[in-house]
């Protein structure tokens, strides 16, 4: 057949509308996976790129020791971006009496690299955004220090040896609270003022940081080709901020997760819509071979015909796909305030290849079919054709959703799991289906009311409805999958930094100042004034062996140098309860009236230095031996923001030794001033502050929270095309069925009420296979692949039955009102 | 005139059912000569319309020989008896069988078009004037009449320049004044166009016009 014939072939179909649903199926297909990979991508990169923003870079290495000349040379030989920060605690004096101990950033030029400085124009003004940094002989201070320390704008202050000039305010930089060198009041100064200086004295506690902007491909080389270890750390925003690090992990498996299963549901539309069609061109095309069309040319032609379809839907998708996503960034541009960067080319590609894709495996078996209806159909109507080979139908779709999905997630396990939960559940529930419809076979139609008139119909076409159902249900269950995990997810990021965490630490409180320092932060914050004794101590001995020789038999190290140490001098506790957020994995807490020396250790730093329970340890406190027995390994939730000690001892141990105390308190942003209260009545404290490195945190968890939302509405969306395609794809039958029945005397209301119980009972089980589907999926995709708790969802099992009911009455009625409102003789005709 | 164009030979058709095997056509054999005019009749179910699929190279016989204008249907394939039914051979039947997709004129274009012909627009024009539907030809089936649908079908059939025309109960859905008219219309046709025509029915007037009847029972000619 000419080329211009099948177009004309394929004009005709076009125009009768026949094409219509095949094309529609495929281009939602390309434009939601388009639209779905396009916010993805760019929200992972505006993600990644704000997450850099609390580094003020994308990379950093970092030391106690000054980074040597060569990384800078050679990072900027790969034509990264680099600047350098230096951090280190340091009292500073103004005036004659007023001092404070602040936490010193030196900076070179080019700081930041990600992100931005805001500073105001007076202390506790408004701030703005600036691109410059002190100019060399300035400083510039945070607001509550000009109070504390009785100065102003263009005074002077002393740091170390040397006089610099108070020039600004400075609201925030982005890497606030990077370490646990650098919370307090911040100072920020040039670099090339320190030496002037002289605080940086061999054995000082200072943070050397080398910032690195640039691709990820150069940064990696970098990476690869500097001798780090063991004195220099290599630092992205994964490694430095665990917690930001997992919501970004999980936040990017869940979008992926959302993009698969809109591909999963775009697939079943395509696949759905190309057997309908298909089997409405059974008379076609044997009409065209009684006119001597050869199967061949049958082959090509529908062949041909696909292509041509692909084609336009893959190019009306792309378009389709761009303009969704802007517009749904349009709509949420309150919501997103970030810059999205501009896309890369792999969502188009994505989605390009998932309508070829499409084409090719979900619609191509049953058109292909097409060229073996024998031409005899045109006398014997009965002749439909030999099914469509099954495992030719099935094989490509598997095969294609595989490839597809690999290719889409980069996770052969997500996509595994996935696909097996799938498959499981339908087989499972295939039968299940059948049973529910077999039982209670009823004769004839039933035509008596609207209920026994669907219940009949249901079990007529058993065969079809059971493959509605396990359609609808995958639908519902992939729906339902999604919005389980997004809720786990959601409270899994939400309780990470619950809403009034502490945001502050007071350290050094004397025993003395116990009672006042608690009556005032109960009075002031929200804080309920716990305060925790706090001795340093070292470990000198494990089980009568020498601490540094015990560590090199037993400890259990990483090449890069940054486990614990067993002989370090460390914060030490004792308390009588077990403190809230930690909970003991091995071994008892102690009873009250327990005499022995007993202590507890966090179970992660016991087993990196190969101690257990029963072990015995030998302190050393302010220069006395203490010997306890390890009673029990405790976990603890680091990112509580709550005190939390590596050891604790048993009451009755430490007592007698000189302790400090310390405690953590929530306190609103627009109360910082009563920071300066706190200090000058009580000035020998140390408050740290950590509000900043919370808010961050927080922020970029609300970011991934609306990234998810976005998919999942997108998802819902091409579910419901689902439902849709499904129904109408078993119209015809129904609408034979239901005129038949009208020429007969059957009521609109008849056959509206069967219509409406026939699909409320095909969507309760659905719903019914949908929630033990998304159940089992969950619980497996929790544990594999987002590593959270597993938990049943009672809800669920009302919600999906309910819903399921709900949503296809609905989506049916509207599919099939103008078969109600049709006289019955045109559909009659139409359908002969 | 006495060209043979269909030649049946022991043509038997057997088809597995759920009570073993059912045999419905059992040894015909059959001479057809070029421009004959023949009424294949007989009750429902007596192997009359399978015979008529068979002899069309629509379907093959599980036994025997069918040749067509001189072809073996039953050594080729379905590609070339494709190819055969396109040159030799056109259709009239009992449901019209037009395409609903496609108006009057693109129905009655199909045969040319799917010869390559690039007179196949003018050719079809020509027919469907011919068989009165001149105003209608943009017009699809369901807006036509059961006998307005009847002559499409009728034009497309000599669309194709056959030599010879099946029609399978050409008057079966239509009234008996429509059906006398498309009787009419067949035959004029197939006098102008020089047709051998072998047609299925159990209208009498029908077969009574052809110039010979076979009569089919229970799978065996019996006259």
């Amino acid at each position: 057949m000419r080329l211009a014939f099948i177009l004309r072939l394929a004009w005709r179909d076009w125009r009768s509308g026949e094409l219509g649903l095949l094309l529609v199926a495929l281009l939602v297909a390309v434009g939601t996976v388009t639209a779905v990979s396009l916010l993805v991508d760019r929200l992972q990169h505006a993600l990644l790129s704000e997450s850099a923003d609390f580094l003020a870079a994308d990379r950093y290495i970092g030391s106690s020791r000054p980074i040597p000349d060569e990384f800078r040379e050679r990072a900027t030989a790969r034509g990264l971006r680099v600047s350098e920060t230096l951090s280190f605690p340091s009292m500073v004096f103004a005036g004659d009496d007023r001092n404070q101990l602040v936490s010193v950033k030196a900076v070179a030029p080019g700081y930041p690299l990600r992100g931005e400085l805001v500073v105001a124009d007076e202390p506790f003004g408004a701030g703005h955004v600036t691109r410059l940094l002190p100019e060399p002989g300035q400083v510039w201070l945070d607001s509550r220090l000009f109070p504390a320390l009785g100065i102003g704008l263009g005074d002077t202050v002393e740091v170390g040896l040397a006089r610099l000039q108070v020039a600004g305010v400075l609201l925030a930089e982005p890497d606030r609270g990077g370490s646990m060198y650098d919370l307090g009041p911040r100072l920020l100064m040039r670099l090339e003022d320190v030496p002037a200086t002289e605080v940086v004295q061999p054995g000082s506690r200072i943070a050397y940081r080398l910032l690195l902007a640039g691709g990820d491909a150069d940064l990696e080389a970098l990476r690869a080709e500097l001798p780090l270890a063991p004195n220099y750390r290599w630092r992205g925003i994964r490694d430095s901020s665990p917690s930001i690090g997992a919501a970004l992990d999980r936040a990017e498996s869940f979008l992926l997760l959302g993009g698969l299963l809109g591909v999963l549901l775009a697939g079943v539309a395509v696949a759905l819509s190309a057997h309908r069609y298909a089997q409405r061109h059974y008379d076609h095309v044997a009409i065209l071979k009684t006119l001597g069309a050869t199967p061949t040319q049958i082959l090509q032609a529908f062949a041909l015909l696909l292509g041509l379809v692909a084609l336009v839907a893959v190019a009306a998708g792309l378009i389709a796909g761009t303009g969704l996503h802007l517009a749904i960034i349009a709509v949420l541009q309150t919501l997103i305030p970030v810059d999205l960067p501009l896309p890369s080319l792999r969502p188009f590609l994505l989605g390009a290849a998932t309508g070829l894709i499409c084409a090719m495996a979900f619609a191509l078996p049953p058109l292909l079919h097409l060229h073996k209806i024998s031409p005899m159909r045109v006398i014997r109507r009965e002749l439909g054709a030999a099914p469509p080979s099954q495992i030719l139908s099935y094989g490509a779709a598997a095969a294609g959703s595989l490839g597809l999905l690999i290719w889409y997630s980069g996770s052969l396990w997500l996509t595994l799991w996935t696909l097996l939960g799938s498959a499981g559940v339908l087989a499972l529930f295939g039968a299940l289906a059948l049973l529910l419809l077999r039982g209670g076979r009823a004769v004839g139609m039933q035509a008596g009311s609207g209920w026994r008139l669907a219940l009949a119909g249901l079990q007529r076409r058993g065969g079809q409805n059971v493959a509605q159902i396990m359609i609808f249900g995958l639908a519902l269950m992939l729906l339902l999958i999604l919005l389980l995990l997004r809720t786990a997810l959601l409270d899994e990021w939400r309780s990470q930094v619950p809403a009034g965490a502490p945001n502050h630490f007071v350290l050094n409180v004397t025993p003395e100042q116990v009672a006042p320092v608690s009556e005032l932060l109960a009075e002031a914050t929200a804080g309920r004034g716990e305060l925790f004794p706090m001795i340093r101590g070292r470990i000198v001995a494990a089980n009568g062996v020498d601490a540094d020789t015990w560590a090199a038999e037993h400890a259990a190290r990483d090449g890069e140098g940054d486990g614990p140490r067993l002989s370090s001098e460390r914060n030490l506790t004792w308390a009588a309860q077990i403190p809230d957020d930690n909970r003991v994995v091995r071994g008892a807490w102690w009873s009250a009236d327990d005499p022995r020396p007993l202590v507890s250790l966090e179970q992660d730093y016991a087993d990196n230095l190969g101690l257990g329970v029963g072990d015995q340890l030998t302190f050393d406190i302010a220069g006395h031996q203490v010997e306890v027995e390890i009673a029990n390994l405790r976990r603890l939730d680091w990112e509580s923001m709550r005190p939390n000690f590596f050891i604790i001892f048993s009451p009755g141990v430490l007592e007698n030794y000189p302790a400090t105390y310390m405690t953590s308190f929530y306190l609103e942003p627009a109360n910082k001033r009563f920071l300066n209260e706190l200090l000058s009545r009580f000035p020998t404290i140390t408050v740290i502050e950590v509000d900043a490195l919370i808010a961050q945190i927080q922020s970029i968890i609300a970011r991934v929270t609306q990234a998810v939302e976005l998919v999942l509405g997108l998802v819902l969306a091409s579910g419901c095309l689902v439902l849709i395609a499904s129904i109408q794809a078993s119209r015809d039958g129904r609408m034979q069925e239901h005129a038949l029945l009208r020429t007969l005397g059957g009521t609109r209301r008849l056959i509206a009420g069967s219509l409406a119980v026939e699909f409320a009972a095909l969507g309760l089980f659905a719903g019914i296979v949908a929630a033990v589907g998304a159940e089992v999926t969950v619980a497996v995709l929790q544990r594999q692949v987002f590593e959270l708790g597993m938990q049943l969802h009672p809800w669920l099992w009302l919600l999906g039955p309910l819903a399921g009911m709900l949503l296809i009455m609905t989506v049916g009625l509207l599919g099939t009102r103008r078969l109600i409102s049709t006289p019955p003789m045109l559909i009659l005709r139409a359908l002969s | 005139m006495d060209r043979m164009v269909i030649e049946a030979r022991d043509v038997e058709k057997i088809v597995p059912t759920a009570e073993g095997q059912l045999v419905i056509l059992d040894g015909i054999n059959l001479e057809i000569n070029a421009g004959e005019t023949v009424a294949i009749v007989g009750a429902s179910g007596s192997g009359k319309t399978t015979l008529l699929g068979i002899l069309a190279g629509l379907d093959l016989p599980s036994g025997g020989t069918v040749s067509l204008v001189g072809q073996d249907l039953t050594r080729l394939d379905e590609e070339a008896r494709a190819l055969v039914r396109g040159e030799q051979v056109g259709f009239v039947f009992q449901t019209f069988q037009l395409l609903g997709s496609l108006t009057a004129l693109e129905n009655v274009m199909l045969p040319g078009e799917l010869r390559g012909d690039p007179d196949a627009r003018a050719d079809a024009r020509r027919l469907l004037e011919k068989v009165g539907l001149g105003q209608r030809m943009g017009h699809y089936p369901r807006q036509l009449s059961g006998g307005e649908q009847q002559r499409v079908a009728i034009a497309r059939a000599f669309a194709s320049r056959p030599n010879v025309l099946f029609a399978d109960e050409p008057t079966g859905n239509l009234d008996t004044r429509t059906g006398q008219k498309i009787i009419d219309l067949i035959f004029e046709l197939n006098t102008e166009f020089a047709t051998t025509l072998i047609l299925v029915t159990h209208d009498d007037r029908l077969a009574s016009r052809c110039g010979r009847v076979i009569e089919i029972d229970g799978g065996r000619i019996v006259a």
